[in-house]
């Protein structure tokens, strides 16, 4: 695919004279098979069997002819007889000149045996066949090193008779094809080590295949008719389509830089229409606002009968499948001390030789907390950490350090990742603080959209280039803006000019900080980054974190907390093969020990208590005292004033929503709609408020009561943020409201079964939280019905209204099985 | 850089039995076509060294070109020989270094100790 720009988007080329068998591409290590049909290349290593790959080959295939390598000591040559022409490497061998340092090719049959010969230079007494020891002469065609076939392809003989019978019929299959599931089989679950990289991209290729053929098919579904537009002219004087693109209850939610396409079927008046563009804004009233990429013939005096379908894009799943590729064939993707260590295997200790800085704070940052301090040191003599960040407790501050740091190092420039727009703009900002030089680097997608970093993207420094140098790309995209577009002759000057300036600006950087989808825009593949930071990698998939990572890491930091939500995976058959499984939970479960930050920052003591006794033993200490989580002049009827928290004990069922694939809970609901109007009515702002709820059914039905029903003005419940646990996760409200939904005494609770979605809930809230459920159906749970006793045990188990709650004394039932 | 430990994996004695024979078979069956070949088409030989590679051999090895030159580097030493091809019709030769131990070279290396002892 190429891009707007021209830059190929598709890199990490298949190597033509990689060994077949193990991909080693060594030109001094490899043969090619010259059977006209067969012409494939093949090392000399013997990997796992007992004769080398090219013998294995030819004795498999009974093909008995080769040809070296271009590159290799005699060049691009036949093996052959050099008396009459056999090219049965099978018979062929050297022999020498009696008296000379020349030696020749001879077949054994029957240029060996004739007695002519004897007469001649030709010492005969030293035959050396070309295949000794079911190997080519190794001075001939090399073998391997060591290091060369541990990273190669381990294929055993199983798999390369396997293979062989299958080139029979299809000569160009590859070994994935041996493996590839039908089409009705289970996937190939995810592993804890791998062989090679080429059976990692075994099991991950057809993951991300799965998941990205269920986005298409779920996106592509999403066509919406009927719509009503309103139109607008943007600063760059673009059009903007407004519209509601109605929701309903599925996983889709729109997000800024999406594409879709909107079209007009067309009239009496008017022809059919139909642009497409890029979504720069979600409106608190769940408006799109759709920028198009064509402004003329918009048919801006119609506002109805609009339709509006999902423009589905595979690009992130093709960077994932192409990082994995590139991580098995290419072997400066990675060094080789992180290549084995990925995998699991068992590597020899490694320190980093990088001299430690005096102090491990960094300039316009706060001052770091002992186990920030410690984190950052041991990370800068890792080529492998992981940084476990529970909530509140400084990542980003953590991070921005250590990217400092390595900044100041000089191994280059440091590239810095995360799964999600925010987090990466929230990184950049940080570390810019530090007074590095910061290059954000934004899909062209986004470019349109607002961002608290802008200063820092890319495309905003092109534009603010303040150079006169730069004046004739100014003037260009001066035309471009008013124009809409330019002469072919001038766009391809602009192109030019935006290009050398663009990469001018990266390479002027200290950091780059991107998407860890963004590390495989095409303006970085000549790049090469030795240190690479990865926030909120637990929320990423392994194929996802791989992109930046391939790119020529020796050193890696995984900032994370696997006790928190991970990656959403849509496809239930990639889910449960362990797709959602993270590489730093991996990298834990091969016994790698993240390193914990311990001083939480954001929730009340009271609040901190019970997430950090289960979810991290205990560890989390308070770096907040309770003087400073109490709001001053807010009276709400805390059951207990110490502890800003209660459990709301709630009877209502739960019901099945509209749409019948959700569930809303309407006592809860009424419920919460009261704490909210008691919130501010005692001083609280509307943005300091989080209503959670597992279940858009139930999320649709607060908003719309709370508006309805609201005993204050309706502006004021508008305001407030009702929104499901996962997209709460990284950030934090002063007091958190959490609607549970299930209330069902014979069926599961559903989402809040998840311990992590759970921990994510219970550490929003900076100065209180009020929890509704029914205690007597999430007592069944363990992970719930410790939750519960603990509520109890500090006398915030309460029922009642709201102005007289009482200690309630509902029994609780036994907890099924340990949940762990 | 790196040092994996990694047990190598020992080759399946069946799996080399079987491959052993299926080498042997096809070295077997290489030979005999070679001899039903023959029958028709009886062997002539050809294998002039061309006298240039004599003329630019040792004889001048008091530069130090063409001689025995060996390579101390890489573990062992390396002796440079000149791969006698032919392309088309011409004779061509290669450079190319072999391991002093093999034994196509050990019978130059011989003589030449030989006439240094003359
Ligand atoms: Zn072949
Ligand atoms: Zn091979
Ligand atoms: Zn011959």
């Amino acid at each position: 695919e190429e891009t707007e720009d021209g830059y190929e988007d598709e890199k990490g080329g298949f190597v033509e004279h990689a060994c077949r068998y193990c991909g080693i591409h060594n030109p001094a290590c490899v043969v090619r098979c010259n059977i006209p049909s067969c012409r494939k290349w093949f090392c000399n290593s013997r990997g796992n069997t007992s004769g080398s790959h090219i013998v294995n080959h030819l004795v498999r295939a009974k093909h008995k002819e080769v040809c070296l390598h271009k590159d290799s000591p005699l060049g691009e040559t036949i093996l052959e007889c050099y008396n009459c022409g056999c090219r049965n490497v099978f018979l062929l061998g050297f022999i020498s000149a009696k008296t000379d340092n020349v030696v020749v090719l001879l077949c054994r049959e029957p240029c060996l045996s004739v007695n002519a010969l004897k007469d001649m230079n030709w010492d005969l007494s030293q035959w050396c066949p070309l295949i000794d020891d079911r190997c080519f002469l190794p001075w001939l065609v090399k073998v391997p090193s060591e290091q060369e076939q541990l990273r190669a392809r381990q294929i055993s003989a199983q798999q390369i008779n396997k293979v062989e019978e299958l080139w029979k019929t299809n000569p160009d299959a590859s070994l994935e094809d041996l493996e590839k599931p039908g089409v009705d089989d289970e996937p190939m679950s995810v592993a804890i080590k791998y062989e090679d990289a080429y059976q990692y991209q075994n099991v991950f290729a057809p993951l991300i295949k799965l998941e990205a053929d269920y986005d298409k098919m779920m996106k592509e579904s999403q066509s919406k008719d009927n719509l009503t537009v309103r139109w607008d002219v943007g600063l760059n004087k673009k059009r903007i389509a407004y519209f509601v693109f109605p929701k309903e209850d599925n996983e889709l939610r729109l997000v800024a830089g999406d594409e879709l396409r909107l079209r007009y079927p067309g009239d009496s008046t008017h022809p059919a229409w139909q642009s497409v563009g890029h979504v720069i804004k979600l409106t608190a009233q769940e408006e799109v606002a759709l920028e198009l990429r064509a402004s003329q013939g918009v048919p801006v005096d119609l506002s109805h009968g609009f339709s509006v379908d999902f423009v589905w894009k595979s690009t992130s799943f093709d960077r994932m499948q192409s990082a994995m590729k590139t991580f098995a064939v290419d072997e400066t993707s990675v060094s080789g001390y992180i290549y084995h260590h990925l995998l699991g295997h068992e590597v020899e200790h490694q320190v980093v030789r990088n001299p430690l800085p005096r102090r491990f704070g960094a300039p316009g940052l706060p001052e770091l907390n002992a186990s920030q301090v410690l984190a950052v040191k041991s990370v800068l003599q890792k080529p492998v950490s992981l940084i476990q960040g529970p909530p509140g407790t400084g990542k980003t501050v953590t991070s921005a350090a250590i990217v400092y740091h390595m900044a100041k190092q000089g191994q280059g420039q440091v590239l810095v990742c995360a799964p999600s727009n925010v987090a990466v703009d929230q990184l950049a900002e940080k570390m810019s603080a530090t007074g590095l030089k910061v290059v954000r680097l934004c899909a062209k997608s986004r470019e349109a959209i607002s961002s608290p970093v802008e200063h820092l993207t890319l495309h905003y420094q092109v534009r603010h280039l303040d150079n006169t140098d730069k004046s004739e790309l100014h003037k260009l995209q001066l035309l471009k803006d008013e124009q809409g577009e330019l002469s072919s002759g001038d766009e391809k000057k602009y192109k030019a000019l935006k290009r050398a300036t663009e990469r001018e600006i990266l390479q002027s950087a200290d950091v780059l900080c991107c998407t860890c989808v963004g590390a495989g825009d095409p303006r970085l593949s000549n790049f090469r980054f030795r240190q690479v930071l990865i926030d909120e990698s637990t929320q990423s998939t392994e194929p996802e974190c791989l992109i930046p990572l391939v790119l020529g890491v020796k050193q890696v930091v995984l900032v994370g907390d696997h006790c928190q939500l991970g990656p959403v995976i849509m496809c239930k058959k990639a889910a449960r093969a362990g797709l959602a499984q993270s590489l730093f939970e991996r990298l834990v479960l091969l016994g790698v020990k993240p390193f914990r930050l311990q001083v939480q920052y954001r929730m009340h003591p009271s609040l901190s208590e019970f997430p950090s006794n289960c979810f991290y033993e205990g560890t989390l200490q308070n770096g907040v005292t309770i003087n400073e989580r109490q709001m001053t002049g807010i009276d709400f009827p805390w059951p207990v004033p110490n502890h800003p928290m209660f459990f709301y004990v709630q009877m209502g069922q739960e019901e099945i929503s509209a749409s019948g694939t959700s569930y809303l809970n309407r006592t809860e609901a009424s419920n919460v709609e009261k704490l909210v109007t008691t919130f501010l009515r005692s001083g609280v702002v509307p943005s300091q408020i989080g209503v959670i709820t597992p279940y858009e059914g139930q999320r649709a039905y607060i908003v719309n009561y709370m508006s309805r029903n609201g005993a204050l003005r309706q502006q004021l419940y508008k305001e407030i943020e009702v929104a499901s646990v996962d997209s709460f996760q990284g950030r934090e409200k002063d007091y958190i409201i959490l609607s549970c939904v299930r209330s069902n005494e014979h069926q599961g609770i559903g989402f809040l079964n998840d311990p992590r979605r759970l921990n994510v809930a219970l550490t929003r809230a900076r100065y209180g939280i009020v929890i509704l459920g029914n205690p007597k159906v999430l007592s069944k749970q363990p992970l719930w019905n410790s939750l519960l006793t603990h509520y109890k045990e500090h006398e915030c188990l309460v029922e009642g209204p709201l102005n007289n709650l009482k200690q309630s004394m509902v029994q609780f039932q036994k907890p099924k099985k340990m949940y762990n | 850089e790196v040092a994996v430990r990694k047990k190598r994996t020992e080759v399946d004695p069946a799996e080399m039995e079987d491959f052993d024979r299926e080498m042997k078979a096809m070295m077997q069956e290489s030979l005999e076509s070679r001899k039903q070949e023959l029958r028709v088409r009886p062997a002539t030989i050809n294998m002039m060294i061309p006298m240039n590679i004599f003329e630019g051999g040792h004889r001048e090895s008091e530069s130090g070109e063409e001689t025995l030159d060996e390579e101390p580097d890489g573990g062992g030493s390396k002796v440079r020989v000149k791969v006698l091809v032919k392309k088309g019709n011409k004779q061509q030769t290669k450079q190319m270094y072999i391991p002093g131990e093999c034994s196509l070279v050990q019978g130059v290396k011989e003589k030449e100790a030989a006439e240094m002892e003359e």
